[in-house]
């Protein structure tokens, strides 16, 4: 960092606060800041989350719905955006994505330009970004843009308008990327595919060279919390991962030995493998049905797995100060102690 | 000692007994419940709400120092959403709630379910949690929710009964008492000689209520000190009753099939907590609850089966409508167990 950073605003407005990644991030700030003004879904989620602490003002609602986002945003004074909500793996339908992933987005933007907030950390994906052609490729934030398939797209649409709202001067706009990520907090198919990894169940596409680039969601929430405050930030992006990528199979491996160290009986079978030719089938049946509006998680998952999708972080280092300290092992060991305290059937 | 406290489940089994228990020794009484109080409008507050609505429970919390926190959808509900909503949720709504009216103490009821089949026994405080299904995954997640609300201030102290018995207690052991009192056999799974512990409501409600006492959040397990084995615990039942009621063993495999088989078609009321663990050994250690508490319990497992039994006798013929503890269940299919000579 060359210069020094912003002054941290009393309140932050955090859209998909319920989610995986907006739990953590909620609770690094709830007890860090005045108020925490946070979008949730249902009245549980309301309740859940309000447990945490008093600075959490839940308020109930859609990102797609005007008067909700007029709630998020009332009276909030100086304040910054986390907008981490968004759809990866709609219900059913593809027109989910679009709807929430850019419209939910544009509507955000406008009701913070008009609270005038300080800054705008939007949350993206690799996924506007594509695959790499080589496993040992990395995106940085020269690649341009080649999404991946309807989730690609929305993602890449939205940092579009993000970017677009910056360059009209309207809000101090920060894009972050992170990709495929782990941690506390996950949802049910998170403990199904640590399920599947202990049984050996999950399927190993090819060779496992594969490179893919993980961030663990304490990495993620420290690089937004950067992205809050760092002077170099407005106007930018940055890819948000673990230090390095890693290798399909040592994923599965690392992930496997983690769950060891948890006290978890596990598989000493090697996992179930899968010819390259099957994933890249599995892909053209997701892009078939995807380009009838429809999605099947289990498809789309097998499609993706073929491929190295891994970045670098070094502008993001430079930049903002940005400094990972969680790697895979101590990550997952993390993510499988939350499930074991919680009763998950794992 | 002239104190407000809110019982939430007041009308409940359990509820009722510790609501009695604060009266008798001085307390002011609120209940929170959906289903109107046994204690009269002299003897207690009644807020008239569901535990799921945040705003009905910041009414109860308001000007109260104590929240014991007994609301809880039984294993017999065998009911995942209301699993999460009641037990959940409802939690999440109680240390809000309680946090928001600067409550003082907040003593939670939780379960040994949460325990699942424990790695060894007896099971202390901090042994590790592995519920097996449904109900104690939430009962877990509700404790959980206490810890949070713990480290952001709240002073909340969870406490783990095993199954509670005591006068008045009915739910799943209407069956036993209905098979005794006729003089039918009577069945464990193998040779029962799992070690079973139960703890008696009254023991339960004095623990509750010291826990409420002491300050600063922690854990109790809670069960009675004098227990033997589910065989020598339903033998001195079938002893004192004298009908002629034989204790007899089931193969343990076949047998938990078949409770799960005749459960799943709605033929008979047990839930998976039932065929899970009626047959495995779970006691909890109470050295902490005795220690820290001062608390001693004074019911015996045999003493307060009998005890249950007795009132069920004195009652069955007037038994209304309540919560899944103070109601019988549907005996279903089991009629023709009862019929065996």
């Amino acid at each position: 960092m060359t210069a020094t950073d912003q002054t941290l605003p009393a309140n932050v407005v955090v859209t998909g606060a319920s989610g995986w990644l907006g739990q953590n991030l909620v609770r690094a700030l709830a007890g860090e800041r005045e108020r925490v003004r946070c979008l949730v879904r249902t009245d549980d989620d309301a309740s859940l989350l309000s447990v945490v602490g008093p600075t959490i003002e839940p308020v109930v609602g859609d990102v797609r719905d005007p008067a909700a986002l007029d709630r998020l945003f009332e009276g909030i004074g100086s304040a910054s955006v986390f907008h981490a909500a968004g759809v990866i793996h709609p219900v059913a339908k593809m027109r989910e994505l679009f709807d929430v992933n850019v419209g939910g987005t544009q509507l955000t933007l406008d009701r913070a330009r008009r609270a005038s907030v300080v800054r705008f950390v939007h949350v993206s994906s690799n996924s506007p970004f594509g695959t790499n052609a080589r496993p040992t490729d990395r995106f940085n934030e020269d690649s341009p843009f080649d999404p991946y398939l309807g989730y690609g797209k929305s993602k890449m649409e939205a940092e579009q308008l993000v970017q677009r709202s910056f360059d009209h001067g309207d809000l101090e706009t920060v894009i972050v990327r992170p990709p495929w990520f782990y941690g506390p907090h996950h949802p049910a198919r998170q403990t199904q595919f640590l399920s599947a990894i202990r049984r050996g169940r999950f399927p190993l596409v090819g060779d496992g060279t594969q490179q893919r680039s993980m961030v663990f969601t304490g990495n993620l929430v420290h690089g937004m919390l950067r992205a809050e405050v760092a002077a170099a930030a407005p106007g930018r992006a940055y890819w948000i991962a673990d230090a390095e990528p890693y290798e399909l199979s040592d994923i599965l491996a690392t992930i496997t030995r983690a769950l060891a160290a948890e006290g978890l009986d596990v598989t000493s079978r090697s996992p179930r493998s899968i010819p390259r030719l099957g994933a890249r089938f599995a892909e053209t049946i997701d892009r078939f049905v995807q380009g009838t509006g429809r999605y099947v998680q289990a498809v789309h998952v097998l499609g993706e797995l073929n491929h190295s999708i891994a970045c670098d972080i070094s502008r993001a280092r430079a930049e903002i100060g940005y400094d990972p300290p969680t790697a895979l092992f101590d990550g997952m060991r993390e993510a499988i102690r939350f499930s074991l305290a919680n009763g998950d059937a794992l | 000692m002239g104190r407000t406290i809110l019982v939430t489940g007041g009308s409940g089994y359990f509820g009722t007994v510790v609501a009695q228990q604060a009266l008798a020794r001085g307390d002011a009484v609120r209940i929170l419940d959906i289903n109107p109080p046994a204690l009269s409008a002299d003897e207690a507050e009644y807020v008239a709400g569901d535990i799921r609505d945040l705003d009905t429970v910041r009414t109860a919390c308001d000007g109260v120092d104590v929240v014991l926190h007994n609301v809880a959808q039984v294993p017999l509900a065998r009911d995942r959403d209301l699993f999460d909503s009641v037990n959940v949720v409802g939690t999440a709504n109680v240390l809000v709630a309680a946090r928001d009216a600067r409550v003082a103490k907040v003593v939670h009821t939780s379960s040994s379910a949460v325990f699942g089949r424990p790695e060894s026994n007896p099971v202390v405080e901090d042994a590790r949690c592995r519920p097996v299904e449904a109900y104690g995954r939430a009962k877990l997640r509700a404790e959980q929710l206490c810890h949070e609300a713990a480290a952001a201030g709240l002073d909340v102290t969870i406490v783990r009964p095993r199954t509670i018995l005591g006068h008045g207690r009915l739910g799943i052991f209407a069956v036993l008492f209905d098979f005794v009192a006729e003089g039918s056999p009577v069945y464990v799974l193998g040779r029962g000689d799992n070690r079973y512990q139960l703890v008696h409501a009254d023991d339960l409600a004095d623990a509750c209520l010291r826990a409420g006492d002491r300050q600063g959040p922690s854990t109790y397990n809670v069960g009675a000190v004098e227990f033997g084995t589910m065989r020598d615990t339903i033998q001195a039942l079938v002893d004192h009753a004298a009908t002629g009621s034989t204790v007899r063993s089931l193969p343990t495999g076949p047998a938990q099939l078949a409770m799960r088989g005749l459960a799943t078609v709605g033929l008979a009321p047990f839930a998976p907590y039932h065929w899970l663990m009626y047959a495995e050994s779970l006691f909890f250690d109470t050295t902490k609850a005795r220690t820290e508490l001062g608390w001693e319990p004074r019911h015996s497992n045999a003493s307060m089966l009998i005890e249950s039994y007795e009132w069920y006798l004195a009652h069955r013929d007037s038994l209304g409508s309540g919560s899944h503890h103070q109601s019988t269940v549907r005996l279903g299919l089991l009629k023709v167990l009862r019929r065996l000579p």
